[in-house]
């Protein structure tokens, strides 16, 4: 049930957490100690984390029949520089293991809920067998002839110092002196995540052993489906509404979306073929090929009524190889022909449209009153929505205001009044979420 | 292509408007697929239905048992909605064409995806 976490890119089950190690003035051989501390300090904390995470492996067997965990464990090497979960989503607050896990299980119903950003989030659906697990935990020896590996990043002070190879090298002696495990760089049944840098000093264990934004229900993925998933839920989808994809590419928003929201008419464009056919086998992998159906358009072009369409989800390619780039212009106005008056639009921008459209001479129409650009200077990032932590009720509530601060790099698009905007890593790049409700009919 | 789809399709040929709508159906190859009955899903599509444009297609199919509109009470009616349920969601045109009704231009529809792309002469200002 941990897999109904969409946004979340990784999910950790905390061991520690603590104050970063110090390393400004001592010498390397008093660092490793204090290293080694953070394995031999405190084994109540290790032994029970790895019981719970013993009890999840075998709620997870038993209900999944057919085993996911087995497609392809991704590679990793002690020590490697990087962990290979690339595309954290980033949030200004670092929210990462904070409330995940703290080997209480809360039973908070946020389950889908992320900080937009959720690298990990804080709520779940806890079995409740759990409840009384985590008592028991710290007292039971675990000692079976546990394999296992250590995944060590280090950023900030403590990486000029040190390689990830040494601090995971350190650790890993440690472990083995303390728990008698034996260390299996390859297939390991416990992997061991470490995490230093500047402002903290965590230690956790992987719940998964492949990142929860691999869908087992997407066969190929085009977009990282933690940001399909977070794009269709900010879109206020409702039961009976007609949802747009008009550059489906491969499908994925749609794929999400229709996993979550399925009483809904859901359509996907794209002017590709290829993209098209990969569409239809995943929509087929999936399932979902009577859910969602396809057409063959150009965004610009849309063969549509005006006002016949509720909701659009988008992510508007960018890169080269794109070439209607340029057009983010007409693109917009496309869409905002055919949506319906108090629709929402939600598009995935690349800092290039981003800039086209700040610059972008469209609004004639000021802004109502609670959204007025401000010129607040030093506002940099859009909006984050570290405040917000229920997404289901924001959804509802926002329908008249504004964020403010982030919005004032947001100029409306003819109609279109920007509601949100968030700044959201891709791994390599950022991108921007906007979303946008149709304020008006344009009088066609 | 379901015929929920065809009803929300319109000819976007340049000086066409709002005449470019309905496109004329006609299918070569055709396919009936069960859809699991959601009742609540088709009550929601009824209001917003283009029914002259449904019967047309329908018709153009051979369609038995097709609804002539909207009835009294439809969102209970269990036959009602299941006879629409089928119409709107369980046809499939897999090959055909649809055609502008102004212009007479023909978009070809095959493997269930029409093509509505333009060449840039045909497009709209």
């Amino acid at each position: 049930m941990l897999k109904k976490l969409k946004s979340a890119e990784r999910l950790f089950l905390l061991i520690k957490k603590q104050f970063p190690l110090n390393v400004s003035s001592e010498s390397k051989g008093k660092i490793f100690n204090e290293m080694q501390r953070l394995v031999n300090d405190d084994p109540e904390s290790w032994l029970s984390a790895i019981s719970i995470w013993k009890n999840l492996l075998e709620l997870d067997a038993k209900k999944d029949k057919h085993s996911r965990r087995d497609a392809n464990p991704l590679k990793r090497k002690v020590g490697e520089n990087d962990i290979t979960n690339p595309k954290k989503l980033k949030t200004e607050q670092m929210q990462e293991l904070q409330e995940s896990r703290e080997c209480q299980l809360e039973k908070q119903m946020e389950a889908e809920t992320v900080e937009h950003g959720g690298f990990l989030t804080s709520g779940e659906k806890p079995p409740e067998a759990f409840q009384n697990d985590v008592v028991k935990a710290a007292g039971t020896p675990d000692r079976k002839d546990l394999t296992f590996r250590v995944s060590c990043r280090c950023s900030g002070t403590l990486a000029k110092t040190f390689t990830a190879q040494e601090v995971g090298r350190v650790i890993g002696i440690a472990l083995m002196k303390q728990y008698g495990w034996k260390a299996d760089l390859r297939n390991p049944n416990l992997e061991i995540f470490i995490h230093l840098n500047d402002i903290y000093s965590v230690v956790g264990i992987p719940v998964f052993r492949v990142p929860l934004a691999s869908r087992a229900y997407i066969k190929t993925a085009g977009l990282r489906s933690t940001i399909a998933w977070a794009m269709a839920s900010l879109a206020e989808i409702k039961a009976g509404a007609f949802v747009l994809d008009p550059m489906c590419g491969l499908g994925t928003i749609l794929l999400e979306a229709a996993k979550e929201w399925p009483d809904v008419y859901y359509v996907g464009a794209d002017v590709s073929d290829s993209q098209l056919l990969g569409a239809c086998d995943n929509l087929k992998a999936a399932g979902l090929q009577d859910r969602i159906e396809l057409l063959k358009v150009s965004v610009i072009e849309l063969p549509l009524p005006s006002e016949s369409v509720d909701i659009i989800i988008s992510d508007i390619p960018f890169g080269k190889k794109f070439k209607l780039g340029k057009d983010i212009k007409n693109i917009l106005q496309e869409m905002e022909r055919v949506l319906h008056v108090g629709g929402t639009i939600v598009l995935l921008l690349s800092k290039d449209h981003h800039k086209r459209l700040q610059d972008c001479e469209q609004s004639g129409i000021p802004l109502n009153s609670k959204g007025s650009h401000t010129d607040e200077p030093g506002i940099e990032k859009c909006l984050n929505p570290g405040e917000k932590t229920d997404l289901s009720d924001t959804v509802s509530s926002s329908s008249e205001a504004i964020s403010q601060g982030g919005l004032d790099k947001m100029p409306p698009f003819g109609s279109l009044v920007p509601m949100e905007c968030y700044q959201v890593s891709l791994g390599r790049t950022d991108a921007f979420i906007y979303k946008y409700r149709k304020s008006h009919s344009l009088g066609l | 292509m379901k015929l929920l789809t065809h009803n929300l399709l319109s000819s976007h040929v340049r000086g066409v408007g709002p005449r470019g709508f309905p496109l004329r159906l006609q299918a070569t190859e055709v396919r009936i697929n069960p859809v699991e009955f959601n009742p609540d899903f088709v009550a929601r599509m009824i209001p917003k239905v283009e029914w002259a444009a449904l019967l047309e297609a329908a018709d153009t199919l051979h369609l038995v048992e097709v609804p002539k509109g909207p009835i009294e009470g439809y969102e209970h009616d269990e036959k009602f909605l299941r006879q629409m349920h089928h119409v709107l969601l369980e046809v499939d045109v897999l090959e055909g064409t649809l055609q502008c009704p102004e212009s007479g231009r023909l978009f070809p529809i095959s493997r269930g995806i029409p093509n509505m792309l333009l060449s840039d002469e045909e497009t709209e200002t």
